[in-house]
């Protein structure tokens, strides 16, 4: 675990793809930063600049994280296994305005509203792509 | 008749779009992919080529429509344009149904119905221009009302065939499912086996377990009322580290919408001899609450 | 060691055998365990013991080249090259729970294992072609949705595949019932990308607002 532990938010986290690749993949870009690839452990932040949370608009479902910008470090803990990963901000994302009040739970103890999105890499490391969505804890 | 006369502006205005959007888009070479020109020339560039030379064509042809309505030649050459494509929507509809269309410059599904339509409404276009007698614009200036009720009818029509502009019917759409309900299917009996993987990944069982589960789902099967889901996992106690199968069994029906404590029966197996593996997980994994000391 | 999908009777024999000693096992009730609800807490709380495994864990991304035997010869979107090991314990995904014979070359993968000293991975899960797409469903069929992906709202196809393909309303429990998909909503997307038409086949489709 070699970055941070300082918390800074929670909640869920989902999986996207990014960079060259196959299928639909392959017209996703190199994300908001311009280095975003799948295999790599990045990271999707809902406030990675103003234009991205004008986007994500995170506020309209009460989550108000802060100001995160490319290149910024996170340890992205799986509330349920424990397991960790550490990401680069590379992107903006996920929509979290249109996922409002959607949560996932681990025995009992539930994250709300989607505020992180990691890259098949990093989502690998802490759980199962065909899972979808993760609770997790983040620290910087 | 107006709508004879009027044939002209309408196909060259319809040409000159769609020809520009193949000859200047951006995105040709990404449509001319889709298509079967590329197994036809047999090469991605010659597609895209081909593509770009349809569309200039098709910019020729309509600049000769707009400027000469009342000549027969540029009626005979869209007709002809509308004839190609027809046949070209009929060898890849039958060779390849899944392929795109590449008529439009932006991205389109299967070739359909609406495909064909639009061709055969080139063809007509075509045919009626050749037996244009007055210049559209003289036409125009004599009866512009009516002329502009013509035009306003048959962009309609061109838009009801066009799948870049569905946006415009989504409300038409969401009307007619409001009306006749949805076509999609609705729910079966038991839970499926998403749903139970979902629950058990949710469950104190699987935080627990997390030690040692190493894969993804591996296999699942029903049995009596259960659901059995097997994962794969490597068990470090005692003297090695060994190959296991850990097996999860909930009740088939329960979902975390209806139990979200599910009781969940949890058991290791040794892959090599076969033998469940004596394993306290709570106690593994850290969960194990301490009793309070009286 | 059985074949995961084999009809046969030592097929059955092994599933009745794991049954037995799956309903056999203990049974853990969700209770109250760690609290998850500090943050700090949870962070200083003890990491289930991690397997140096875990720690090392391996990924590999691309299409398949190749199949030989039970290697996937895979070719990296950059450039890179991996040889993917594929065991009795690895789980494959191809929109459903499936086994290596489903996996054909041209296929797109993401894998997770670990490294050997070999130069393979030996892997544990294995997802093939599949993707994750944030859409807005703009058609509803009978057999499909089409969706929008992206900033263009560039025109994907999504087929609902019968027996298989489950919703989620905004975050409640999967189900079979697909009649309140909306024209209109945003839909989280799983699914397998079919190479050969470029349309995805549907595993679960999370509508949002």
């Amino acid at each position: 675990m070699a970055c941070g532990s300082t918390s800074l938010w929670a909640g869920e986290t989902t999986w996207f793809c990014c960079g060259s690749s196959w299928g639909p993949c392959g017209s996703a870009g190199t994300g908001a930063c311009g280095t975003c690839q799948s295999n790599a452990h990045q990271a999707a932040w809902p406030n990675a600049s103003q234009a991205c949370f004008d986007i994500t608009r995170p506020d309209l479902c009460g989550e108000n994280m802060a100001r995160r910008g490319c290149g910024s470090v996170m340890n992205v803990k799986h509330q349920c296994s424990g397991a960790t990963v550490c990401v680069t901000v590379a992107d903006c994302g996920p929509r979290t305005q249109s996922f409002c009040g959607e949560s996932t739970c681990c025995n009992g103890a539930c994250r709300t509203n989607r505020v992180i999105d990691l890259t098949p890499a990093a989502f690998s490391v802490i759980g199962n792509l065909s899972s979808g969505k993760l609770p997790v804890y983040i620290y910087e | 008749m107006l709508i004879v006369d009027l044939a002209p502006l309408l196909c060259g205005a319809l040409l000159a779009v769609t020809g520009a959007a193949k000859l200047l888009g951006r995105r040709t070479a990404q449509v001319a992919a889709n298509t079967v020109l590329v197994r036809v020339l047999g090469d991605g560039h010659r597609a895209v080529a081909a593509l770009r030379a349809v569309g200039a064509a098709e910019t020729a042809v309509a600049a000769a429509l707009l400027a000469e309505p009342t000549a027969t030649w540029p009626g005979a050459a869209t007709a002809v344009l509308g004839a190609g494509f027809t046949g070209y929507l009929a060898y890849a509809r039958v060779t390849a149904p899944e392929s795109s269309c590449g008529c439009s410059a932006r991205d389109e599904g299967p070739i359909g119905v609406r495909s064909f339509l639009r061709a055969a409404l080139v063809l007509a276009g075509g045919v009626l221009s050749t037996v244009a007698g007055t210049a559209w614009w003289a036409r125009a200036a004599g009866e512009p009302g009516w002329s502009a009720l013509t035009a306003a009818v048959a962009a309609g029509a061109v838009a009801a065939l066009s799948t870049d502009l569905d946006r415009v019917w989504l409300p038409w759409r969401r009307l007619r499912l409001r009306l006749f309900g949805t076509p999609l299917p609705g729910a079966r009996g038991m839970a499926p086996v998403e749903a139970s993987v979902e629950l058990l990944e949710r469950s104190l069982a699987w935080q627990a377990s997390a030690p040692i589960v190493r894969s993804a789902l591996l296999d699942h099967w029903d049995d009596d009322g259960w659901r059995v889901l097997r994962f794969a996992g490597v068990y470090e106690g005692g003297r090695r580290a060994r190959p296991v199968s850990v097996l999860f069994a909930l009740d088939r029906t329960a979902t975390v919408d209806s139990t979200p404590h599910p009781a969940v029966r949890v058991s290791v197996v040794d892959d090599r001899t076969e033998k469940p593996v004596p394993v306290d997980l709570l106690e593994l994994s850290g969960l194990r609450e301490p009793l309070p000391l009286v | 060691m059985t074949n995961r999908q084999d009809p046969s009777a030592r097929g059955l024999d092994r599933r009745r055998f794991l049954t037995t000693a799956a309903l056999g096992g203990a049974t853990i009730v969700g209770a109250s365990a760690l609290g998850g609800l500090d943050p700090d807490a949870a962070f200083a709380a003890p990491t289930p013991s991690l397997d140096p495994a875990i720690a090392r864990s391996a990924f590999a991304e691309g299409r398949i080249t190749a199949i030989k035997g039970s290697v996937l010869e895979v070719a990296g979107s950059y450039g890179d090259h991996h040889l993917i090991q594929l065991t009795n314990a690895t789980s494959v995904w191809k929109l459903r729970t499936t086994t290596a014979e489903a996996i054909n070359v041209g296929d797109g993968l993401y894998a997770r294992g670990v490294d050997m000293p070999d130069g393979t991975i030996a892997a544990d899960a294995v997802w093939v072609n599949i993707v994750n797409l944030l859409c807005t469903v703009r058609g509803i069929a009978k057999d499909r949705l089409h969706l929008a992906h992206g900033g263009a709202g560039h025109a994907v196809v999504g087929r609902i595949v019968p027996q298989t393909t489950t919703a989620s309303y905004l975050g409640g429990a999967l189900t079979s019932d697909l009649t309140r998909v909306r024209i209109g909503q945003s839909a989280q997307v799983l699914g397998a990308w079919r190479p050969e038409d470029d349309t995805i086949d549907i595993a679960r489709i999370t509508v949002g607002h």
